[in-house]
């Protein structure tokens, strides 16, 4: 009788560009599933957790993080030579991320400043998503990604099938809970009608409005809720609404370029420290 | 107004008092009307958990007013309200300390009917064996407490789509029988409520296990079925006096009378299918979310997916249903694409579901008037408005729900007056009439109205015009009959009965071209048509009247017709069998004017009137151009002696022209039209 | 001193002794960070701890927004502390607005930092740094021969995910916290499984302390300026005053009366100093020396028992321990906060804006961390600065590797530069933290 050979385990890295760390915490954050999910992938490359590293080439590349830098850049470029599924995983490697807000600075200003560090001027003109770079297979959104998602990712790349990510407003999430909807009954501005859904309409559950941190979903109408939102507000306040975690997307790039409410312009007092220090 | 005795007390006392009643013989219907204390409605809420049920009722949380668990009467909303408006929603403070003065929150009933995730099945994979176990079937046993009369309608409408067809929902009915209904009358409308045009309420009349109808003191109570009769028979009610009943029958009507009717339904299914390519459609497209708030709120969408959830190894995996809706991107989605990719495609899928194509699969409207899609839309779309600007009545027949002719049977005429007598042509006059009963004056085109003088047999005569304060009969002297009423003479009186028999479908012409061909005295019961048509030009594409007669003077209308062809943008084309000196025009069969046309009429409708064989052959050549048979309407001539179905004279295979004609469409007809002796 | 002006070999130069030390990319830290040291004749040359994560501009993105908009931005500055960054802002802001908390809503914030330092803690202790003592590259290659240090490590992270998730609605950047309390403020009842898995959580605590305490430890001591708040009752999270081992005492939103921040060359962070240069050090060790007092009473004896007091101030390494006994403190003080707990009538109090400034500092895990900001009359934020705890440890690391390392040099190389790597792990970087800002000054010549 011949014994069967585990199949071999997929090869997994987990990668990071700029970001806060939090999405790849959530593979961690699976915790008493962290060691099943072990059983069916290898990670091999993962310098948060683990000092064995590994070049490549991997199975699935998970890449936290936005690109903002020409080494990034040239970082991803080889990284997908290397991966045979790439996921993004994130608001910053998504959509740019919260960072991504000073791709609306003026880049030549900034260009035209003279810097303590000359050689930092390229890593300060934007910050954007994987895919306006390299070819992204899948994408996982969110500020953090949602571990529903991460688990049914792995699963779909185990067993080979498509992953179901509901592509829907997280309306339907709030009303599946039975959240009675803070926008409707409170007036609160909410993003919910044109945000994906996946954390399980988190905010209007706790008596918030959604600030759209999972991005805009299909065919949304940002620029109605905007209108709607228009109403008794000023445009700055409304373009603030939309310039969030994920306002490199369209359609709400649009609508913070036209309302405004954040800052474009770089020149001026950035920092609050008192002007001492310099080099060492 | 509510006094201090204690439940226990009031209880002893009212069940004397009934059983005093009962032995005296009173007779009391079971069901009631009965009436309970306010402060003895906790026994009713006992008793129900003593029943083992689980009590659902209205709660304040989080700003609105949401079904979840009650167990004392203090759960309940006393004194609240709501302030309701397109995509807005507020709890109010009323003065009052009434339970059910509150109209719709974002909450139905379905949550508990019909929940947002159920388990179907468990699927286990070992090897290459497959087992799959279905998900236990084990509800909770419910009490539903304040259902209106626009839920237990939704209630009802879910149970014809989940129960009534070859394939059923065991959960749903399991969920269902496992609920006790305890529905309450509504004695407040918001703005949003349109039960009336939906013709689900105000007032309750069915479904129900127990109905309340709230006071200032109490509740009056009927029971609905044989549970609810028993349920009643544990509470301390007491007969419901005249002033109660009264009272309760009051505040219900007030409701109905503020509501009034939004959005009048007559005709609507027609009219929303025919604009199908309505412009509409993109405008709301660009104020819609694709949210799907509006299909959540409402108590009947029902249209749901499936999910799985499976461990890593793929060896265990629970499938489950979740809600879902038509406006979701994958919705429609195919492995090549995806059939409603354009929010404008989706938002016409729910509306044209919800008001028209529900009717063809399920009997009745989906829409129950209560107004939830209107609140909860976070942009205030209200689709009242929207089916008003897409659909709206024709305004030359104001639609009226139920539009009973005047002295229908043949015992009774009412009566008008012959104000003048206009000549058309050598054999044909126009009698204006009036002083006619109003209900003539809206009736439809392709009426007809049965007229008598005495002596005379009663003649089934076109309603040729509509006047303000009158209409005309268009009327031929073919026989001593119709030829004593012509020489009757302005200032006679004579006998009516009518409007009758169904009018030409207007409704379906909207937004497409009009063919009308006819000949002769043709044209009388046509001309309505054309005056509603002319009266809203804009909304039809283009119009063609072809008309044939025998000769120049024996057509009817000639100043008219010269003047739709002027000034209504209507394309008239004439033809006579035989010419006068001065006839410029076409000579020969009316047909003959579009038998060599290149007009498309596939996006016709077309109307004709004249003797079968030209009906019929009308019609093939109509068909030749384009038009389908269901487009195609014909209006027929039967011997008629009661007008209402039941002398049995107009019968034609299975159909009764005076009844369900005198206006058939082609595909209606069928077989029957044309042939010898039918 | 960064890169260091050079440090002789104690008992005086070795010549022919020549390293250099290169890690390109530090594991088991969070984010970016290089280690480089060179050793010339014995002598360390040059120690550094170079930051190259890619800087991230928060100070400027807080520009021009609302304060509940700050809260939720720079929460994004760290993905494992984002509850310090709220706390700190939100109490700069309610310092200056005059906000007084319903004192439920208070100690509802303190359970929910108690969640954070566990979530915290136990990544560290069992993911980050415990594979570094028992001899593993990781925690899950660790689990193949530990699965049950391995599975209560995670265990009890997860309870601390949990209190993050009941209170904030998710772990990682909570939605909850605002201006004047909270959005939403659970139910007593909601509390009820959570207070059951804290009993397991302190029973895994204290089997925590045990078995770092039996930890082989490298011999290294110093005796560094320690930083932290001080509370005359609570041990510190959000409230206190700035106290050093030598004497400073500032106001909770004074940090700069005594500290400052320095731009040095080489790096993407900022780094601190005291206003005359001095390198200090913050976190646990700093916060179990300076309040030994305000401890949890089952802490306070786990460390008695230990006997490793002294050392966990001395000994960088011994850091582990002190995390420990904060794991412990933590668990044990959100048990009792829950018991404690009556839901509060208002979520949140309502506020109005002031302009002035906004400043303020709680104790993340890692340290102290300050906030200050400028609030502008309509009330957005017109200039920010945020000092984080790694950025005013990255000194003593430097310092630290510097001093240290002459005692390595006999090893074998990679063995030496592990010890220097674990040194570095011992301060429980949060690097992304470090770089979230560059200070960017722009001229403009016309």
């Amino acid at each position: 009788m011949t014994a069967t050979a585990a199949p071999a385990r997929l090869t997994v890295g987990i990668v990071k560009f700029a970001s806060c760390d939090g999405c790849q915490l959530s593979l961690l954050d699976l915790e008493d599933e962290l060691l099943d999910v072990v059983r069916k992938f290898d990670i091999v490359e993962f310098p948060e957790a683990s000092t064995s590293r590994s070049p490549g080439p991997y199975d699935v590349l998970l890449v936290e993080g936005a690109i903002s830098t020409e080494d990034q850049r040239r970082e991803i470029t080889e990284l997908r030579s290397k991966a045979k599924t790439l996921v993004t995983i994130g608001a910053c490697a998504s959509y740019g991320g919260i960072q991504a807000l000073r791709n609306w600075m003026d880049h030549d200003a900034v260009r035209a400043a003279v810097y303590a560090h000359p050689e930092y001027i390229d890593s300060l003109a934007t910050a954007t998503p994987v895919r306006e770079h390299v070819k992204v297979d899948a994408e996982l959104h969110g500020c953090p990604i949602n571990q529903d998602q991460l688990r049914e990712l792995l699963a779909s790349v185990a067993l080979g099938r498509r992953p179901q990510i509901r592509e829907e407003a997280v309306c339907l999430d709030c009303k599946r809970r039975g959240n009675v909807c803070v926008l409707v009954a409170s007036g609160m501005p909410c993003l919910g009608p044109v945000t994906q859904s996946g954390c399980g309409a988190l905010c209007p559950t706790f008596g918030r409005g959604c600030y759209g941190c999972f991005g805009p979903k299909e065919l949304a109408n940002a620029r109605s809720l905007a209108d709607s939102f228009l109403v008794g507000r000023e445009p700055a306040d409304v373009g603030r609404l939309f310039a969030g975690f994920t306002a490199y997307a369209e359609p709400f790039r649009s609508i913070v370029t036209e309302m405004g409410g954040i800052r474009m312009d770089p020149t001026g007092p950035a920092s609050a420290r008192p002007a001492r220090g310099g080099n060492a | 107004m509510v006094t201090g005795t204690n439940a226990a007390e009031a209880l002893a006392l009212d069940n004397a008092t009934r059983a005093a009643a009962l032995a005296d013989g009173a007779a009391q219907p079971k069901s009631g009307p009965w009436f309970l204390l306010r402060a003895n409605l906790q026994v009713l809420i006992d008793e129900l958990r003593a029943d083992g049920r689980k009590v659902i009722g209205p709660r304040v949380e989080d700003g609105a007013i949401v079904y979840s668990e009650v167990t004392t009467v203090t759960d309940l909303p006393e004194g609240w309200g709501d302030v309701q408006d397109a995509g807005q929603y507020r709890l109010s403070r009323r003065r009052d300390r009434k339970l059910f003065s509150y109209n719709m929150g974002p909450a139905s009933w379905k949550r508990f009917t019909f929940p947002p995730v159920v388990p179907l099945n468990i699927g286990r994979r070992e090897g290459r064996e497959v087992t799959f176990e279905p998900a236990p079937l084990d509800p909770p046993r419910l009490a539903f407490l304040g259902v209106r009369g626009c839920e237990l309608a939704a209630l009802g409408i879910q149970d014809r789509v989940f129960l009534g067809g070859p394939y059923t929902d065991e959960d749903y009915r399991a969920r269902r029988a496992a609920a006790f209904v305890v529905a309450v009358n509504c004695t407040t409308a918001a703005p949003t409520c349109f039960c009336t045009s939906m013709g689900t309420g105000p007032e309750i009349r069915g479904g129900h296990d127990l109905v309340l109808t709230e006071l200032d003191e109490g509740f009056v109570v009927r029971a609905g079925s044989a549970a609810g009769a028993d349920l009643l028979a544990r509470l301390p009610v007491k007969a419901a006096d005249a002033g109660q009943i009264f009272r309760a029958a009051g505040a219900i009507g007030k409701v109905a009378a503020t509501i009034g009717d939004p959005l009048p339904t007559a005709g609507l299914h027609d009219r929303l299918l025919a604009q199908f390519d309505s412009p509409q459609w993109a405008e709301i497209a660009e104020r819609c979310l694709m949210c799907a708030n509006c299909s959540m709120v409402c108590p009947t969408c029902f249209c749901s997916s499936v999910t799985q959830r499976s461990d890593l190894d793929g060896h265990v995996s629970t499938s489950e249903r979740v809600w879902d809706f038509c406006f979701t991107s994958s919705f429609a989605r195919v492995a090549g694409g995806n059939f409603r990719n354009r929010p404008r495609d989706r938002y016409r899928q729910w509306l044209t579901h919800k008001f028209a194509t529900w009717i063809d699969q399920f009997g009745t409207f989906g829409c129950v008037g209560c107004g939830r899609c209107v609140a909860w839309c976070p942009v205030g779309i209200d689709v009242r408005k929207e089916l008003m600007s897409i659909a709206p009545p024709l305004a030359a027949c104001p639609e009226t729900a139920d539009c009973k002719p005047v002295a229908a049977s043949p015992t009774e005429y009412a009566t008008a007056r012959i104000r003048s007598i206009r000549t058309e042509t050598g054999d044909v006059s126009t009698l204006v009439l009036g002083d006619v009963d109003s209900v003539f004056v809206s009736g439809r085109p392709g009426q007809f109205a049965m007229i008598a003088l005495p002596a005379y047999p009663p003649m089934p005569i076109s309603i040729s015009r509509y006047l303000p304060d009158g209409i005309e009969l268009t009327i031929r002297a073919a026989g001593p009959a119709t030829a004593r009423v012509i020489e009757l003479g302005a200032g006679a009186e004579l006998g009516l009965r009518g409007p009758l028999g169904t009018g030409w479908p207007l409704e379906q012409a909207v937004g497409r071209d009009v063919v009308i061909v006819t000949g002769g005295i043709g044209l009388a019961p046509l001309r309505p048509l054309i005056d509603a048509i002319t009266a809203q030009r804009p909304r039809f594409g283009t119009v063609r009247l072809f008309y044939g007669a025998r000769t120049p003077s024996d057509m009817l209308y000639r100043t008219e017709l010269e003047r739709w062809a002027r000034n209504s943008n209507i394309e008239v084309a004439l033809s006579v069998d035989r010419g006068d000196e001065r006839w410029r025009g076409p000579v020969g069969l009316v047909t003959q004017l579009f038998d060599q046309a290149t007009w498309d009429g596939s996006r016709a409708v077309g109307f004709v009137c004249g003797p079968e064989r030209m009906m019929q052959a009308t019609a093939e050549s109509l068909e030749e151009r384009g038009l389908s048979d269901d487009r195609i309407f014909v209006t027929l001539e039967r011997h008629m002696e009661c007008g209402i179905g039941l002398c049995g004279h107009c019968q034609m295979g299975k159909l009764f022209v005076c009844k369900d004609g005198p206006v058939f469409s082609m595909a209606q007809l069928g077989q029957v039209f044309g042939r010898e002796g039918i | 001193m960064h890169g260091t002006t050079g440090i002789e070999a104690p008992g005086g130069p070795r010549p022919g002794i020549d390293h250099d030390f290169n890690v390109a990319y530090i594991t088991r830290v969070e984010g970016e960070g290089s280690l480089r040291l060179r050793v010339r004749d014995g002598g360390v040359v040059e120690a550094r701890l170079s930051i190259f994560e890619a800087p991230r501009y928060f100070e400027s993105l807080v520009v021009g927004r609302t304060p509940d908009e700050v809260i939720d931005i720079v929460s994004r500055i760290c993905g494992i502390c984002p509850v310090a960054y709220q706390m700190s802002a939100v109490h700069g802001f309610e310092h200056l607005f005059g906000v007084e908390v319903d004192p439920q809503v208070r100690a509802l914030r303190r359970l929910l930092y108690c969640g954070e330092w566990i979530q915290s803690h136990a990544l560290h202790i069992y993911l980050l740094h415990a594979p570094d003592f028992l001899g593993y590259p990781s925690a899950i290659a660790m689990a193949a021969d530990h699965k049950a240090v391995v599975a209560r490590g995670l265990a009890i992270k997860k309870v601390g995910n949990q209190i993050l998730s009941t209170l904030g609605g998710r772990a990682i950047h909570p939605i909850s916290v605002r201006v004047g309390g909270f959005s939403k403020v659970p139910r007593r009842d909601a509390l009820d499984d959570l207070r059951r898995a804290l009993d397991d959580a302190v029973a895994g605590a204290e089997e925590t302390v045990r078995m770092v305490a039996g930890f082989d430890v490298p011999d290294y001591h110093r005796e560094p300026k320690l930083v932290s708040l001080v509370h005359p009752t609570e041990y510190p999270y959000n409230h206190g005053r700035i106290k050093s081992s030598d004497g400073v005492d500032l106001p909770v939103d004074r940090w700069d009366d005594a500290f400052e921040e320095i731009h040095v060359e080489g790096t993407n962070a900022l780094q601190a100093r005291t206003h005359d240069g001095g390198v200090y050090l913050l976190g646990p060790a700093a916060r179990m020396t300076l309040s030994p007092g305000s401890l949890h009473p089952m802490a306070a004896e786990a460390l008695t028992r230990t006997g490793l007091a002294d050392v966990i101030r001395t000994n960088i390494y011994w850091s582990i321990a002190a995390r420990a006994i904060e794991l412990l403190h933590a668990c044990a003080e959100a048990r009792d906060l829950i018991d404690g707990y009556r839901r509060p009538a208002e979520p949140k109090v309502a506020w109005t804006a002031r302009p002035g400034r906004a400043a303020w500092a709680t104790e993340a895990p890692r340290g102290l961390l300050f906030h200050r900001y400028e609030v502008d009359d309509r009330g957005f934020v017109s200039a920010a600065q945020i000092v984080p705890p790694t950025s005013q440890n990255q000194a003593a690391i430097e310092s630290d590797l510097a001093g240290f390392a002459p005692s390595v040099l006999d090893l074998p190389h990679e063995e030496a530069t592990l010890r220097l790597e674990q040194l570095i792990r011992s301060y429980d970087p949060c690097i992304s933290c470090a770089t979230h800002f560059l200070d960017l000054r722009v001229e403009r010549s016309t």
